[in-house]
């Protein structure tokens, strides 16, 4: 066998010999994605490198024709984890601390994915599309109305794009539930009613490694109190909106997508009553009244962080002929067919629907173990059965949605930015429609606090 | 040295991590950092993830190629590794459908690793990394706690793979117990990894992936390696190969041990298990 070729084959012993692994690992010329992306592939910078900014760059090395030039964060231990990853798809991007000297030092940038805490979102998105670039912007758009409302302004000043990160907009299966299931089949018939929630188990602060705490002085030099809250900034005022913001917001924004439609009013309630190191509110109901063509629609929406209870996360929008329960988890995601609503056999033979029970086409060769159970994640104690419920119905029947999303969850939206840059299709979540849906959530955090129901105007949503 | 065990749920398992650390806040947030990295593995490498890499590469057609991250390139490599070795006695891909013009001990898939694809070479690719992902992961976890400044501790998937880090002070390794009954034996563990596997747990699972039948043997078998993904593999080789058939694989490859329980010898051991360190009998 010739002289190993690439660095997967050449750091290790192996059990088997070189020539039976070569037919297997291919020992091609040593052509790697950073390096073959061709002459019109975009250069592209990655400014926040935690764990929000990991999970875009492990969805954005799969998009074919992209160069990553630059990864940008004031935390070295961040910061290189990134470079390593880009290094290993052979991407060689530079590591900066400051984004400015980012911006001026490599000057042939298209596009940034900024992925920071929140409330660095309008100086970071406004800086680079001032320098002309456009932007991929994390969720959600900013922690304040002001910051929110001077990214509108600069996209408009700039003609550079911007995206924000409501993923979902950008998913194949909430695109087929909303598009053929509501709107066009109306499945769901009237729709009156809206839950959704994100209920997660009590978690740990985060902490870093001793050997990679930051100094005082480069914390209090980017904004933040200590280390504590640099690690923890999604708990904190100063920096962003709570778990109404981080979690809420993806499904917030989802209420308004699909019912075309933004609140008339707000109520909640929520505190700080579970954690003593955090200044958020760690549970939080609100319950928003919407008008829409066909009525009014009431929708609650609860974000718990003390109990996996209730099934995680979803959006479950609840019509007098059948209900749809939207996840980004396909596991939780089903419909129900009312009883008194029209056959829906019809849309299995359109393929919009797949019948209850039905698998997935084309099983495995082999029996066992392959088509072992998964074992469920969460099992909740079965309630106790009583011989004759005469209050209740029968169960509804769970159908499924035969669409598949066969890819990290963000790369579908990724890829809808840079094929917007390519100019070969318009945004999913442009500045304007993740305006509207930050007042949205924003909102619900003015209502606790004043413990009052608030309203909505219309031109509330909209930047002047 | 009483130490506490941090446990969490994936994979369709237990993981528990056991840390050598005086500062048990310390321990308790490495122990976290690395669970978040197995949660981060198992959306990758599981195929019950309808987003991971490897579903991805279940619906790959004949000739087809899908980019893919490089922790399933690297395991794929691993199990790659260790089915070629092993003659798909482990097959990462014994479920897929086997094309008439693929080699007997050609593997239905193709790796390159500069460009981080993987290519199909059947209609029907049927990858399952659940004989290597959860020693994969173990690996990876291992990395995390010795990157939090820790690099004593030992770590375990529901029991059947143990991957020990560095020995704790104040033995001289890790204890893991090997063998059934009166046979078992308790190794001090270091900087390697046992993996068990049998059908006591599990029921009938375990099929040759050349035959389609159930394995023969009915007793355990475990395969000590220096890696959580290697060993893994190779508990699961050792259980569908014949007796010699394992000697024989150990002594072409010293670094790797076996032991392998029968009903009426005991405990037969090969290659690296025969000399590794043990705790008296209790």
């Amino acid at each position: 066998m010739s002289e190993p070729v690439n660095p997967a084959l050449t750091r290790r012993g192996f059990l088997s010999t070189s020539a039976k692994l070569g037919a297997v690992v291919m020992a091609a010329p040593y052509i790697s994605r950073g390096a073959s992306a061709g002459s019109d592939a975009i250069n592209v910078a990655l400014i926040g490198c935690g764990a929000q900014g990991r999970v875009l760059l492990n969805a954005a090395i799969k998009i074919p024709d992209l160069r990553f030039k630059a990864v940008c964060d004031i935390w070295p231990y961040n910061r290189t984890y990134c470079e390593r990853l880009l290094g290993k798809f052979g991407h060689q991007a530079k590591p900066f601390e400051d984004y400015k000297e980012m911006l001026s030092a490599v000057p042939d940038l298209d596009a940034v994915i900024v992925a920071t805490p929140d409330f660095y979102h309008a100086e970071h998105a406004n800086g680079c599309m001032k320098a002309g670039k456009h932007v991929y912007c994390e969720k959600l758009m900013a922690n304040t109305v002001e910051n929110a409302r001077s990214m509108v302004l600069t996209q408009r000043e700039t003609k550079k794009l911007l995206q924000i990160g409501h993923q979902r907009r950008s998913n194949p299966r909430y695109q087929h539930a909303l598009g053929k299931l509501v709107r066009e089949g109306n499945i769901l018939g009237r729709i009156n009613n809206l839950s959704g929630q994100w209920n997660r188990a009590v978690s740990d602060d985060l902490v870093a490694p001793p050997s990679q705490v930051l100094p005082e002085a480069v914390l209090h030099k980017y904004g933040y109190a200590n280390m504590h809250e640099f690690s923890n900034w999604r708990w904190f005022k100063k920096y962003a909106g709570g778990p109404i913001s981080d979690l809420g917001a993806h499904q917030i924004d989802i209420y308004n997508w699909f019912l075309n439609a933004t609140p008339k009013s707000v109520m909640a309630s929520g505190g700080a009553d579970y954690y003593k190191s955090h200044e958020w509110y760690d549970n939080v109901i609100a319950i928003y009244e919407f008008t829409t063509p066909t009525g009014p629609v009431r929708a609650q929406y609860q974000v718990l962080t003390t109990t996996s209870a209730g099934g995680g996360y979803h959006e479950y929008f609840m019509g007098d002929e059948g209900a749809l329960k939207m996840s980004e988890n396909p596991k939780y995601t089903k419909l129900y067919r009312e009883a008194r609503a029209p056959e829906w056999d019809q849309w299995v033979t359109k393929g919009w629907l797949k019948k209850p029970g039905e698998g997935e086409e084309g099983a495995a060769v082999a029996g066992k173990p392959w088509d072992k159970a998964e074992k469920p994640k969460f099992t909740m104690a079965a309630p106790r059965s009583s011989v004759v419920d005469v209050r209740e119905t029968a169960a509804l029947s769970a159908w499924d949605i035969p669409v598949t999303l066969d890819k990290p969850i963000h790369q579908p939206h990724l890829e809808n930015f840079f094929d917007t840059v390519r100019g070969k299709t318009k945004l999913n979540c442009p500045a304007d429609v993740a305006f509207a849906s930050a007042i949205t959530v924003l909102r619900v955090n003015e209502a606790v606090a004043a413990g009052a129901k608030l309203t909505f105007k219309p031109e509330d949503f909209v930047v002047a | 040295m009483n130490r506490p065990v941090f446990s969490h749920e994936a994979m369709n398992t237990y993981f528990e991590v056991s840390i050598a650390s005086t500062d048990q806040l310390l321990a308790r947030s490495a122990a976290a950092a690395a669970f978040r990295e197995l949660d981060r593995l198992e959306a990758e490498l599981s195929r019950f993830v309808e987003s991971s890499d490897i579903s991805r590469a279940n619906r790959l057609g004949r000739g087809e190629s899908t980019v893919i991250g490089d922790d399933a390139l690297e395991c794929l490599i691993t199990a790659a590794d260790a089915a070629l070795a092993t003659d798909r006695a482990f097959d990462p891909a014994y479920a897929s459908e086997r094309p008439p013009d693929l080699a007997a001990d050609a593997l239905p898939f193709t790796l390159d690793p500069a460009a981080h694809t993987l290519t199909s070479r059947t209609p029907r690719l049927r990858l399952d990394l659940g004989a290597v992902g959860k020693g994969y992961a173990l690996d990876r976890m291992g990395a995390v706690l010795v990157e939090w400044g820790l690099p004593s501790a030992c770590l375990n998937s529901g029991g059947s793979t143990a991957l020990a880090l560095a020995a704790p002070p104040d033995a001289p390794g890790w204890p893991v117990g090997v063998g059934e009954g009166p046979s078992r034996e308790v190794l001090a563990l270091a900087n390697s990894a046992l993996s068990g596997s049998g059908i006591a747990v599990q029921g009938a699972h375990l099929i040759d992936p050349r035959s389609g039948l159930a394995a023969a043997r009915t007793h355990r078998a475990w395969s000590l390696a220096a890696t959580g993904a290697v060993a893994d593999a190779l508990s699961t080789a050792f259980f569908i190969l014949r007796d010699s058939e394992v000697a024989d694989f150990c002594a072409a490859h010293p670094e790797i041990g076996a032991a392998l329980a029968s009903a009426d010898a005991g405990l037969i051991l090969h290659g690296a298990l025969r000399d590794a360190p043990r705790f008296p009998a209790s």
